[in-house]
């Protein structure tokens, strides 16, 4: 019964879906199908793998614990993460509630507030590296059907979603992102500034049963200015499991020691 | 004259432009190709961090004379081990062994920084006990709200903010708090154990930081977006001080934020010299570190802060005591530096991180002190770059000022220091 209860806000998504032509989705539900494939809608942890790329060489790696809650007011996650590795940022945490983030470092004891700007991870930002709910802080107002060849070069018929940002929380001010016609699976996006300059494509890859659903276990980001500045992203060990409001506060930083 | 074919013309302005939607896919291609290969690395999460240093440097001393030259080699450990679901054991400790020494004959100093025990007593409740580092404050220079700082820092090894914070040792205590949804609440006692400081350089040196018996509560509550958080301090034989700590997003890329302590207190100089300066009265002071931090698209960011001490001498009290006896401002000087607090009242801190700076994984920082009364300056450069378990620094460092101005009377008017970093 619980798998039931589990699978049942993807599966109503790709019944919003596949709806008669008649009433076909609109790019809206189109694009909280794609956030319900990409995201859980219970609290959970996971393991994030980031490698990066210049050039065709690897520069860097690390490794990221990830705990992220829905926020019960507004449906946008807040997240804990904490650095496995490198050895140098080893158990540093950062907390992501919204735009209150704060970074700690335990051997300084500091909890240091971050702007939304300040990203720590090279390239990728910070709503790359924990998990979001598009449809929160962006409005789908167009959905072109089209092909596409998604992140394993298969030619998709998708739809082509522009997203603009709807709330002052969004990151980006533009997004074109392609969603799977027929499963709601996000293909790949592009992400543009206000003066619209490509800032950066994802593609998401690697699908594979997680919590019951095929979701995305990969996203692979290009620089939009240097596009042989590569990062890949894996997520692995998901577990669903408890994430308490307390933890998601700056007091909470110091105590944090996961189980 | 015959126009070329139009194939070739596309051709001629997609190879101008360069970055047109072809150029693009096969971008995204190498990327993805790229991604292919990529390996499996995942990190299993470790209980240690730890890191060996060496360090050389050279420094320019003051009146002239030869550079001196030193070196350091040190050891940091930090260990955050869970016995069970509800207690967890944390050590850190570092040891620098130095030539010269780092302080008075000491080539071997050992900071225990941190030895204790943390338990959960309910899910919202916990309880620490054993020495601790606790450390307040959101500003990055002068953190008034950091009450337990004072004799703190055993061996200095850089003037860096992050290494004074992170390399210093804790005060033995009994910690608890309580947490709920948006808020906090903690109280800790901290007893005097030792009158005096310790200076054997292996001593765990009780007396720096558990001089006086002290009691700090700490309120923190989330209140229209904002969580400001309160500090009631209690020392023994002192009156009571109350803090103030408080962030604010300015923008997408601007954190501002405020740091106050006030409270009655002694003046500084009958602190630091109670046989030169018998007063026994005491003032309302304040004491507060406000700034902001700016953050640009190329990870660049900026901090300007205003440091106001209120207990620190103003220009007419502050020259009067440069000119007159040695010893007294020797002794202010020297109480100063031990409690981290700042000689005068006013100054101007500046500093700069700029991450991934010219070429990826170094970093530069910079920083610019500027005391506002006597207007000496202390300037410092680093430069860090990391690659695996390595880390390369290169720091320097320069203070500029009157004579037995705040910066100016510092021993050396030059320093520059390479290390080496390895984590293991």
């Amino acid at each position: 019964m619980k798998i039931r209860l589990r699978l049942l806000p993807p599966l109503l998504a790709l019944a919003t879906l596949a709806l008669p032509a008649g009433a076909a989705p609109s790019p809206q539900e189109i694009l909280i199908a794609s956030d319900a494939v990409r995201n859980p809608d219970f609290p959970f942890g996971l393991t994030n793998s980031l490698i990066e790329y210049r050039q065709g060489k690897q520069t860097d790696s690390s490794t990221l614990a990830i705990y992220s809650k829905a926020d019960p007011n507004g449906g946008q996650f807040r997240s804990l993460v904490r650095y496995t590795a490198p050895a140098r940022d080893a158990n540093k945490l950062i907390l992501f509630n919204g735009k209150d983030l704060w970074f700690y470092d335990p051997a300084s004891k500091a909890s240091i507030r971050l702007s939304p700007q300040q990203r720590l991870l090279g390239q990728a930002s910070n709503g790359d590296v924990v998990t979001v709910n598009l449809a929160r802080d962006y409005q789908a107002t167009s959905a072109v059907e089209e092909d596409t060849q998604d992140g394993d070069r298969q030619t998709r018929r998708s739809h082509r979603l522009s997203l603009s940002a709807s709330t002052p929380d969004a990151t980006y001010a533009r997004i074109d992102m392609w969603v799977d016609a027929a499963s709601a699976r996000p293909l790949k996006a592009r992400f543009y500034s206000e003066s619209g300059k490509l800032l950066k494509t994802a593609y998401y890859r690697r699908y594979q049963t997680v919590f019951g659903i095929q979701r995305p276990t990969e996203t692979v980001i290009i620089d939009g200015l240097e596009p042989d500045w590569v990062t890949v992203m894996r997520y692995s060990d998901w577990v669903k499991r408890e994430v308490p409001e307390t933890w998601l506060q700056r007091d909470y930083l110091p105590r944090f020691k996961p189980e | 004259m015959r126009r070329p074919p139009a194939c070739l013309a596309g051709l001629a302005m997609a190879l101008l432009l360069g970055n047109g939607p072809l150029a693009a896919q096969d971008a995204d291609l190498d990327a993805l190709r790229l991604a292919d290969a990529a390996p499996d690395e995942v990190h299993a999460p470790s209980d240690w961090r730890r890191f060996v240093e060496l360090g050389l440097g050279g420094s320019q001393p003051r009146g002239g004379g030869d550079t001196r030259s030193n070196r350091r080699l040190s050891l940091d450990i930090q260990y955050d081990h869970a016995l069970n679901r509800d207690w967890r054991v944390l050590v850190a400790n570092r040891l620098d062994l130095s030539q010269p020494a780092l302080r008075g004959s000491e080539e071997a100093i050992n900071t225990l920084k941190e030895a204790y025990l943390s338990g959960r007593l309910q899910p919202d409740t916990l309880i620490d006990l054993g020495r601790i580092n606790v450390r307040n404050g959101v500003a990055l220079g002068y953190n008034p709200t950091d009450y337990f700082r004072a004799g703190a820092v055993r061996a200095a090894v850089s003037v860096s903010p992050a290494s004074l914070k992170e390399n210093r040792q804790g005060s033995v205590m009994l910690r608890g708090q309580h947490l709920w949804e948006g808020g906090s609440l903690s109280m800790l006692l901290s007893p005097g154990l030792a009158r005096q400081p310790e200076p054997e350089g292996l001593n765990p040196d009780l007396g720096a930081t558990n001089r006086q018996h002290r009691g700090l509560l700490t309120l923190s509550q989330k209140v229209a977006g904002f969580t400001p958080q309160l500090l009631v301090y209690q020392e023994e034989g002192r009156p009571t001080q109350f803090g103030f700590n408080l962030t604010g997003l300015v923008t997408d890329a601007t954190v501002a934020y405020v740091e106050s302590s006030a409270g009655r207190s002694p003046a500084q100089l009958s602190q630091a010299a109670p046989a030169f300066s018998p007063c026994r009265c005491s003032d309302w002071q304040n004491h507060l570190s406000a700034g902001l931090t700016h953050t640009t698209a190329d990870k660049l960011s900026l901090t300007a802060e205003y440091h106001h001490n209120g207990g620190g001498l103003d220009e007419a009290d502050w020259r009067r005591l440069r000119q007159g006896p040695l010893p007294l401002y020797g002794l202010y000087r020297q109480w100063a530096g031990s409690t981290q607090e700042m000689p005068t009242r006013r100054a101007l801190f500046l500093y700069g991180v700029w991450q991934d700076a010219l070429l990826p994984r170094l970093d530069l920082s910079a920083m610019h002190h500027v005391d506002l009364i006597d207007w000496s300056r202390r300037s410092w450069l680093e430069a860090r770059y990391h690659v695996d378990r390595l880390e390369y620094a290169a720091q320097w460092l320069q203070h500029r000022g009157a004579p037995l101005s705040v910066f100016g009377a510092l021993p050396e008017t030059r320093s520059w220091q390479l290390s080496l970093r390895y984590f293991f």
